[in-house]
Order: structure tokens, then sequence, then C-alpha cells
């Protein structure tokens, strides 16, 4: 059971890690919480007995840097927008082009239809 | 099924037009915003013609760029009166993957031209050209979002719904709009009244759900989107209006 436990926190813990990294980082939420409840759970079923409690401590560990990370993340960055300029070439040059390519439409004849 | 009355005359679309979303992936209420989407029309001139432009462009936040960057743009040229389109462009670049479609509207023949320009993955690009019949009300995909807008919904029931043809990578395929509700939401422009429209495609899975795909227009004479939602397979995305200029009324 114990062992079940750390493993199952150990999972969320890394992927805790890993999606605080990524943009996606507030989701990273939803394992830090599952990484504190496995490890709570193994830490509560392994107070009595005289074993190493180093693995539970490393889960805390990993999910406390992990929240920190992406609480930060989610305090401090905002979304900005990046580096558009090759679309605004791009919506240039397909104005030419498609004017061009209107050029020899007669829409009032249409249009009365 | 009764259906929304669709209107012919453009009375709600006015040149200079410019609406600014965010995009964002909601999972369990964790909001993750990825891309800015912009609406913008404007007027164009020929020498013989004035048409309206419309354009949708979307652009992932600078934080997504380095992991997958969209830079995509859909635009239409369409009669400023009727809405009626004649050119259609689609340019998307979407983390590496590129492809480029033009469709040219031929009214009197129902037939479009078809230009699709697409990258190798040595860099090189290759074209195809095709003529694509189609039905005499098809639109391109633009064009369809403001032909939505121009809806009278004013004059509908709710239960209501309206079919459009909308052709897409040279199929046509139809989309269903149903009228569902009238909702209060708090947007950008204040506390609104909003027609809560459903939005599904026949035949698609693209859309996934029933009445989980929907969009929110103010209910005044601009029917502007403030809202929308998608249901995709692991959680929802949306669209939310963050700003909005240039409206008619």
């Amino acid at each position: 059971m114990k062992k079940t436990l750390i493993i199952l926190g150990f999972i969320a813990a890394i992927l805790a890690m890993i999606l605080s990294a990524t943009p996606l980082s507030k989701i990273a939420f939803i394992p830090c919480v599952l990484a504190f409840v496995f490890g709570i759970s193994a830490f509560v079923i392994s107070k009595d007995k005289r074993t190493s409690k180093k693995s539970i401590q490393l889960i805390f560990l990993m999910t406390t840097l992990a929240l920190a990370l992406t609480t930060y993340k989610a305090i401090f960055t905002t979304a900005e927008l990046g580096n558009t300029e090759q679309l605004q070439q791009k919506e240039e040059q397909l104005e030419d082009e498609s004017l061009e390519d209107l050029e020899d439409l007669d829409i009032d004849e249409i249009d009365i239809q | 099924m009764t259906s929304l009355i669709a209107v012919s005359q453009n009375n709600t679309i006015a040149a200079g037009e410019r609406l600014t979303f965010s995009a964002s992936y909601n999972m369990s209420g964790l909001l993750t915003e990825l891309a800015q989407v912009n609406m913008e029309t404007s007027e164009v001139r020929t020498s013989k013609s004035t048409l309206f432009r419309l354009k949708c462009t979307a652009a992932t936040y600078s934080k997504w760029d380095s992991f997958f960057k969209i830079r995509d743009l859909y635009e239409s040229y369409v009669s400023p009166k009727t809405l009626t389109p004649y050119l259609y462009n689609r340019d998307i670049s979407e983390g590496g993957y590129e492809k480029f479609m033009k469709y040219k509207f031929n009214h009197k023949t129902h037939t479009v031209a078809s230009v699709k320009r697409k990258k190798r993955s040595d860099g090189t690009t290759w074209e195809e050209k095709k003529n694509v019949s189609i039905g005499s009300s098809t639109k391109d995909l633009v064009t369809t979002l403001y032909h939505i807008r121009n809806l009278d919904i004013h004059k509908a029931n709710i239960g209501d719904s309206q079919n459009f043809t909308v052709l897409f990578d040279n199929k046509e395929s139809v989309v269903n709009i149903k009228y569902l509700s009238k909702e209060t939401l708090n947007t950008v422009l204040g506390k609104k009244e909003c027609y809560k429209l459903a939005i599904s495609i026949n035949n698609s899975d693209v859309l996934k759900g029933n009445n989980d795909n929907l969009l929110w227009l103010t209910a005044d004479a601009n029917k502007v989107p403030v809202y929308a939602k998608f249901k995709i397979a692991v959680g929802n995305g949306e669209l939310k209006l963050k700003s909005a200029s240039g409206l008619k009324h």
C-alpha cells in the first residue's frame, strides 16, 4: 500500500514538474494536489513504522518546486502576442494579389440578380 | 423545424470594424490562454467596384511560439450590400505545417476555381488547381461567420435553426445554427443581453457533443460575437471578446 502510494506520488510529482515548465503550467495544479494527497497518505501510513521517509520527502520537495513555479507563472506572466511581422506582410501581399484577381469583376452586375 | 430569418441585405457589418478575441483552453476551470484572434473588416477598391475585406487572423501568444507557433489568416472579399463572397484566401502556418487555399467564386456558373498550395517537408511547394461546383448559396467559412451575425434573430423564435453550406477544403458541408435562448453575459462591452446559438456541422466529428458548441451574439443591431465555447476531446476551448471598435450601430 505504502509503495503504491509512493509510486503514484512520484508519478504525479514528476508530471507536475514537467507541466509547470511548459506554457500549460496552470494545469500542473492538478498533479500537484494529487502528489500532495498521495504523499500525505503514504506519510500517515508509515508514521508508526520505522521505515525511511526519504522518498516521501522527495515527493513533497518536487511538488513544492512545481507549485512555486506554477504560482509564479500564473501571477507574473501575461499573455502577450509574439512577433506577427510575417503575418502582417502576408496580409498585405495577399491583399495586393487578391485585388489583382478581382480587377475584372463587375460586382454591380452580379449583385442585381 | 422553422428557419431563422436569413436576410440578403447587410444591415450589421460596417467597414473598419475590429474585434479582438482571446482563445483559451479550459480544463476543469484552469484557463490557459493560447492565442489572439482578430476579426477585421475594411473597404477595398478595384477600378470597377468596392468590396469589403473580411479578415480573420489567429496568432499564438509568445509563450507558445517555441512550442507550437500558429499564424493563420482567413479572409474573404465580399459584396458590401449582400456579403456575397467573390474571393477567399486561407493561409495557415501551424507548427511548421503550411497551407494556402484560394477560392474564386463564380456565381453565374456556380463554380469555384480553387488553388491549393502546400509545403513539402523538404521546403518545396506544390500546387493543385481545381474547379469545384457549388450550390447557389454556398459560402466560404469567413463569410458564413459574418452571415450568422446578419441573421434577423430578433424576428426568430427560440428553437429555430438555419443551415449554411460552407465550402472547406474543396468540400461542401452543412453547418446548422440553432437559436437556443437569450442570456445575459458580462462582457467587455458591459452587461449584455445575448442570443445563445448552438453550432453543429452535419456529418463531421470536428465539433463534439450536442449543443456543446455555443456562440453568444449581443442581442442588439450589431450582434457582436462576445463569447464562444467549443467542446474538444479533453476539456473546452473558448473565445472571449477582448475589445471591439468601429461597430456599425
